[in-house]
């Protein structure tokens, strides 16, 4: 006899000795709060959306803005603020669209793949953050250095003179600093999701292999 | 109206509870943990209950959402796995029903089930619930040939850790 034959008469006749919950029992776990994946991954992911937002908002108080004024990046500025706020509203869209598709009714397959794809939303709205917020960093720092030359008074213009080395050492250091920056929080990403999200990344490959 | 889905949810979870506590001894080692899945696999089939249209049977739509949530949605509160003690916690082989041989047998075997990874896990259990290729393949999203030749693998997996 097949060997998986004998467990399954095994496993019929054990159906007798599996616990048995009352009505009130079952009752009372209705109200229980839910530890589910989902549940940490949409709070996460609303955190994630909530403070990237009010960062950008707080940190462009209205020195903020006299600064750019005097760099004369007002105009940059508000392009660029009127472009992330248009990506990020797209990008919030596509978070609250994803996260409806996952229902726990889908069979595992697609349950998993949209799990992985509202992930993947916020993942890559996280990078647009980082990027766009080191490129501005960049680009304000040039300007900063850029201008101030401009407006220092003329006997303080030698001081803040850049030759070629100056500005190599600048480009640099400045790339190094972004660098570390986003080392940082991609470590701390791949931390955080690794955590949460290995089991289902596993299962999810060991389902569609040969599927292809 | 809230009461009497209340009343409808519990009454039919309540007879259909076995598949719950099935997936539960399948997936967890202990009894803390047997407990902790089904109460995730109870709050999962509630919040998902108002949208069962009961075309298929309760059943069938149980087996579904309770898989996901033993696969997928599951967070383990804790991280150790013990399979020594597999057979006193979860199936309890009694000595007196089978002869020698077959009650290593058995012993052996629910031990390698235990230790098959999650995928294969769920095959195993939808097999031996006597569900078809066809609905093991609709549960789990994959193709009917796919669920056959991963069910021919966790069958020849199995076989290699009895006859080693």
């Amino acid at each position: 006899m097949d060997e998986l034959e004998i467990l399954k008469k095994d496993w019929k006749k054990k159906e007798a000795e599996l616990p048995r919950l009352s009505y009130n029992e079952i009752y009372q776990m209705l109200w229980k709060r839910s530890s589910s994946i989902v549940k940490w991954i949409f709070v996460i992911s609303i955190l994630e959306l909530f403070l990237s937002t009010l960062l950008s908002i707080f940190l462009a108080d209205e020195a903020y803005w006299l600064e750019m004024e005097q760099l004369k990046l007002r105009n940059f500025t508000i392009g660029l603020y009127v472009i992330s706020y248009g990506i990020t509203f797209y990008f919030i869209y596509r978070f609250y669209r994803n996260y409806q598709k996952i229902s726990s009714t889908d069979d595992a397959a697609t349950l998993m793949q949209n799990i992985l794809r509202t992930r993947k939303t916020v993942k890559t709205y996280i990078a647009f953050v980082l990027i766009s917020s080191g490129i501005s960093a960049l680009v304000v720092s040039y300007f900063s250095v850029k201008n101030h030359q401009l407006t220092a008074s003329v006997e303080d213009a030698a001081k803040y003179s850049f030759d070629l080395m100056a500005w190599t050492k600048f480009i640099f250091l400045a790339f190094i600093a972004l660098s570390i920056f986003l080392c940082a929080i991609w470590l701390f990403y791949k931390l955080l999701y690794g955590i949460l999200l290995k089991r289902l990344k596993r299962n999810y490959r060991e389902l569609k292999t040969l599927e292809m | 109206m809230k009461k009497e889905l209340e009343h409808s949810f519990v009454t039919l979870l309540e007879k259909h509870q076995n598949i719950a506590h099935k997936i539960c001894r399948i997936y967890t080692n202990d009894q803390e943990e047997h407990n902790d899945l089904f109460q995730e696999i109870t709050i999962q089939l509630w919040k998902a209950y108002p949208k069962f249209r009961g075309d298929s049977k309760f059943s069938t739509w149980m087996y579904r959402v309770a898989l996901n949530t033993a696969i997928t949605l599951y967070r383990k509160a804790k991280r150790s796995i013990r399979t020594d003690n597999f057979d006193e916690v979860s199936f309890k082989i009694k000595a007196d029903e089978y002869d020698g041989e077959t009650e290593h047998q058995l012993k052996l075997m629910y031990k390698a089930v235990k230790e098959l990874n999650d995928i294969d896990k769920a095959l195993v259990f939808l097999y031996l619930e006597d569900q078809s290729y066809r609905e093991i393949s609709k549960t789990l999203g994959i193709s009917e040939i796919n669920a056959r030749v991963k069910m021919n693998r966790v069958k020849t997996k199995l076989k290699s850790i009895l006859n080693p």
